[in-house]
């Protein structure tokens, strides 16, 4: 019973943390406030989803949020030289996948940890960002892309429905597939599934693409709310996207993550900076707020385990 | 009387580890402790250490009530673990991890690096052990670590030594060594407690023994009293066929064959597997045993030489090739290379066979339930459900879990890499029967094991090596000394003891 409510401990806190907001503040509690969160959540979420198949795998990527500033901008230059938007949209997916697809090829063929291929990344991929831009922002689009990051269908945003496909799919891999089984496998025990005979190079490096994919399209969705390709965007996301899933109980050693966890995890995220904005709390103490939570949330998972495993010997 | 415990209890989360636990040890004696796997014998160890404070019950040392908080004040009072796992700091040279934390308070802070060196080479000396001081402990074998923590329990003044299963990672001649230093140490009024498995090592060691099942303390005696069928019958709880003899079955055509192979250390290993037969394989440690289940298996390909499988040549270079043509390997290290012990048991029971339990791309749950199922009953896997993460369980039920594996996977060659390693003896028993029904199906299995009794007990022949060679082929019914004179390096004359062949000394 205690373990079982240690589990749901980071949705209680989703949910407490709501309805705290609810009654602190008048202006939580509506229609475009709400609107507004779900906005700024669904770019760190998309991401997060992608980080969370690379952490189940003991990996990390950091490159995510120079990924969303390339795939942005190659998609906005698209639209700007006149390619129909969806087909932009494709683009900075594109762009995103071959980004991944270089991480996982550098991580899988001259076996470097990935931290250190993706703090590389990291740099690489913005400095080319802003190569290719020379620095400048791509404005001048047409006002019809505003519908990816700010439309709304059925009267609910129209990101968060990209979220939401995204996650099902997402969740869909990591319990229904060979794929997301191998992940959890390689997290676990990469040896172990290396005797078993899985072909850990090719799908370790289809893990790194999909999460290259992913902050591709958080890339567009960015693009599309700011109207501009950046090659600034995106800086520190990588941050939150990690925060998110190890929040959501993803274990940095590997073995651990849920798509459900990783999504209270961000909108844990996002209700704390949305209620401290609201209450007028001082931006510089949000981001100590912020650190507390993962620290804690980490915290009280490790507590749990702890209990979990002390087995007789 | 130096120790004595009494109704000691201790529980996790709800489960009794420990319900009645007694023990008395003497003064300079040394003290057997044994029982399965989750009989308690551990955390009884570790309560006497101050790693786990008991729940209820007493603990006498030196006749007064005492109750450890800390591993530190279990030492102050002269009493030290030598652990299973080594506990060293693997950066810090022999004479750091001796005086680890007992530096002396007069240097104030500052580590004087050439006074620790001598003081930790006058212990070592006194011993007679061959350890240089100043050498990184990461660079040391098995055996030099548990030195290690034995200098380290002996210079903190210990009186009562509790070692920790010391020698299922050892090789023969460390193990002898450890033996002669546990004499030396009893010699010297030191208290050892031993945890064994192993029941071979019992006479060698021993004067008492005290036998723990299911928690609490069953039997003490002497060990003259006591027959090896007496020790496994008060262990298990009831009376096992500690012999057990697979019947010989009629062979049938060659599945696996390994012509003129080299590798590393291997050279030229020719060898042959056939339908329906076990075949042993006996040699010292370092003979090259494993690294010739790991050329067949893929993960080292031969530099030379050919693998062939039913007749085929086979040329893997990873795993996956040799578990594509039918090979299994049941490896040595069972938590690090044959399990995802985070994982549930059904995950890992599927894990080599995915697409068995998939349509469409997608797993579906309920054909791996079921296949989970089958094979947990098939293999008496005992769990509560296939959910169970694989890290929860004992080690023999991990290792039915690895067969279950490459059972569910349809293979046909079973490489048994030390398959007893580290599990207790009734599960043991049914490793050898999975093993044999194998056999009966047609597999062809081939079983590396240190254990001379068991090669002989379960093997149909035995291949012995020596150096990278095999040396020779015994019949199953052999002894244990031929299969020693064959894998000792240098052949002896006839006339030796069988004692002095046993013993090569390689260190």
């Amino acid at each position: 019973m205690m373990q079982r409510l240690q589990r749901l401990l980071p949705f209680l806190t989703l949910i407490v943390l709501f309805f705290a907001l609810t009654i602190a503040t008048p202006h939580f509690l509506t229609a475009i406030n709400l609107a507004s969160v779900a906005r700024q959540t669904a770019v760190i979420n998309i991401m997060a989803l992608g980080m969370t198949l690379v952490i189940i795998t003991g990996g990390i990527d950091l490159s995510v949020g120079s990924i969303l500033a390339i795939a942005g901008l190659f998609g906005a230059m698209g639209i700007k030289h006149g390619l129909p938007i969806p087909a932009a949209i494709f683009v900075g997916i594109g762009c995103g996948l071959l980004c991944g697809l270089v991480n996982g090829l550098m991580i899988t063929q001259f076996r470097i940890n990935p931290f250190i291929v993706t703090l590389g990344t990291l740099e690489a991929y913005r400095g080319l960002a802003l190569v290719v831009s020379k620095g400048l922002p791509v404005h001048e689009i047409p006002d019809s892309f505003s519908f990816l990051g700010d439309g709304n269908l059925l009267g609910v945003p129209f990101s968060l429905w990209v979220l939401a496909i995204c996650a099902v799919l997402m969740h869909l891999v990591l319990e229904h597939t060979k794929l997301g089984r191998y992940a959890f496998a390689i997290g676990s025990n990469s040896a172990a599934a290396y005797y078993a005979g899985v072909p850990i190079n090719f799908h370790l490096t289809a893990v790194y693409a999909i999460a290259g994919m992913l902050a591709g399209l958080a890339g567009m969705i960015e693009a599309s709310r700011l109207m501009t390709g950046q090659p600034t965007a995106g800086q520190g996301y990588e941050l939150q996207a990690i925060a998110a899933v190890v929040i959501g109980g993803g274990s940095l050693v590997g073995g651990e993550g849920s798509v459900v966890g990783t999504l209270i995890g961000a909108f844990i995220i996002g209700l704390l900076s949305n209620g401290s904005d609201l209450l007028g709390v001082n931006p510089y103490w949000q981001q100590v707020i912020i650190g507390a939570v993962i620290i804690a949330a980490v915290a009280f998972d490790e507590l749990r385990k702890r209990k979990l495993s002390v087995s007789r010997a | 009387m130096l120790l004595s415990l009494q109704g000691v209890q201790k529980s996790f989360g709800g489960v009794k580890a420990l319900r009645d636990g007694n023990l008395e040890v003497c003064e300079g004696e040394v003290h057997l402790l044994m029982g399965e796997n989750g009989a308690g014998k551990s955390t009884l160890m570790k309560i006497v250490a101050g790693m786990f404070r008991r729940d209820a019950g007493q603990m006498l040392w030196r006749g007064q009530p005492v109750s450890f908080a800390r591993p530190a004040e279990a030492s102050a009072q002269g009493i030290a673990m030598v652990h299973q796992e080594s506990l060293l700091a693997p950066h810090l040279s022999v004479a750091e991890n001796i005086f680890l934390g007992h530096e002396g308070a007069s240097t104030g802070g500052w580590v004087n690096r050439g006074k620790i060196n001598e003081r930790a080479a006058r212990v070592i000396a006194a011993n007679g052990f061959r350890l240089d001081p100043a050498t990184r402990v990461a660079s040391l074998t098995p055996a030099g670590k548990q030195l290690v923590e034995i200098c380290r329990a002996i210079a903190q003044g210990s009186s009562l030594l509790i070692f920790d299963e010391p020698t299922s990672s050892l090789s023969e001649s460390e193990t002898r060594e450890v033996f002669r230093i546990v004499r030396e140490l009893c010699s010297r009024r030191i208290a050892v407690i031993y945890i064994t498995h192993r029941l071979e090592e019992l006479r060698a060691i021993g004067d008492r023994v005290t036998i723990l099942r299911d928690g609490a303390t069953v039997h003490t005696a002497h060990l003259k009293e006591l027959t090896r069928e007496d020790l496994i019958q008060h262990m298990v709880g009831r009376p096992v066929n500690a012999i057990y003899r697979r019947e010989p079955q009629p062979r049938g055509k060659a599945l696996l064959q390994v012509e003129n192979v080299s590798r590393g250390i291997l050279r030229e290993i020719s060898l042959s597997l056939h339908e329906g037969e076990i075949v042993g394989l006996g040699g010292l440690m370092g003979a090259g045993r494993t690294e010739l289940c790991r050329v067949i298996f893929g993960l080292d390909p031969p530099d030379k030489g050919v693998i062939r499988v039913a007749g085929r040549a086979i040329h893997s270079k990873t795993p996956r090739q040799a578990v594509a043509a039918g090979i299994a390997l049941i490896p040595e290290d069972r938590q690090n290379h044959g399990l995802a012990l985070k994982l549930p048991i059904a995950h890992n029971i599927t894990m080599p066979d995915l697409a068995r339990i998939s349509s469409l791309g997608f797993l579906r749950s309920n054909r791996e339930t079921n296949l989970a199922n089958e094979f947990r009953d098939r293999l008496r896997i005992r769990c509560s459900t296939p959910q169970q993460l694989a890290g929860r369980l004992s080690g023999g039920n991990q290792q039915k879990i690895v067969i279950a594996k490459w059972v569910a996977r349809g293979a046909r060659i079973f490489l048994f890499d030390e398959p007893t390693r580290g599990i207790d003896v009734a599960a043991k028993q049914e490793v050898f029967e999975q093993m044999d029904k194998l056999a009966r199906q047609g597999a062809a299995i081939l079983m590396v094991s240190s254990e001379l009794p068991e090669l002989v007990q379960v093997a149909d022949r035995i291949l012995v090596m020596c150096e990278g060679r095999i040396t020779g082929e015994l019949p199953g019914r052999t002894t244990q000394e031929e299969i020693m004179r064959l894998a000792a390096p240098s052949a002896p004359r006839p006339g030796d003891s069988a004692e002095a062949r046993a013993l090569p000394d390689r260190t």
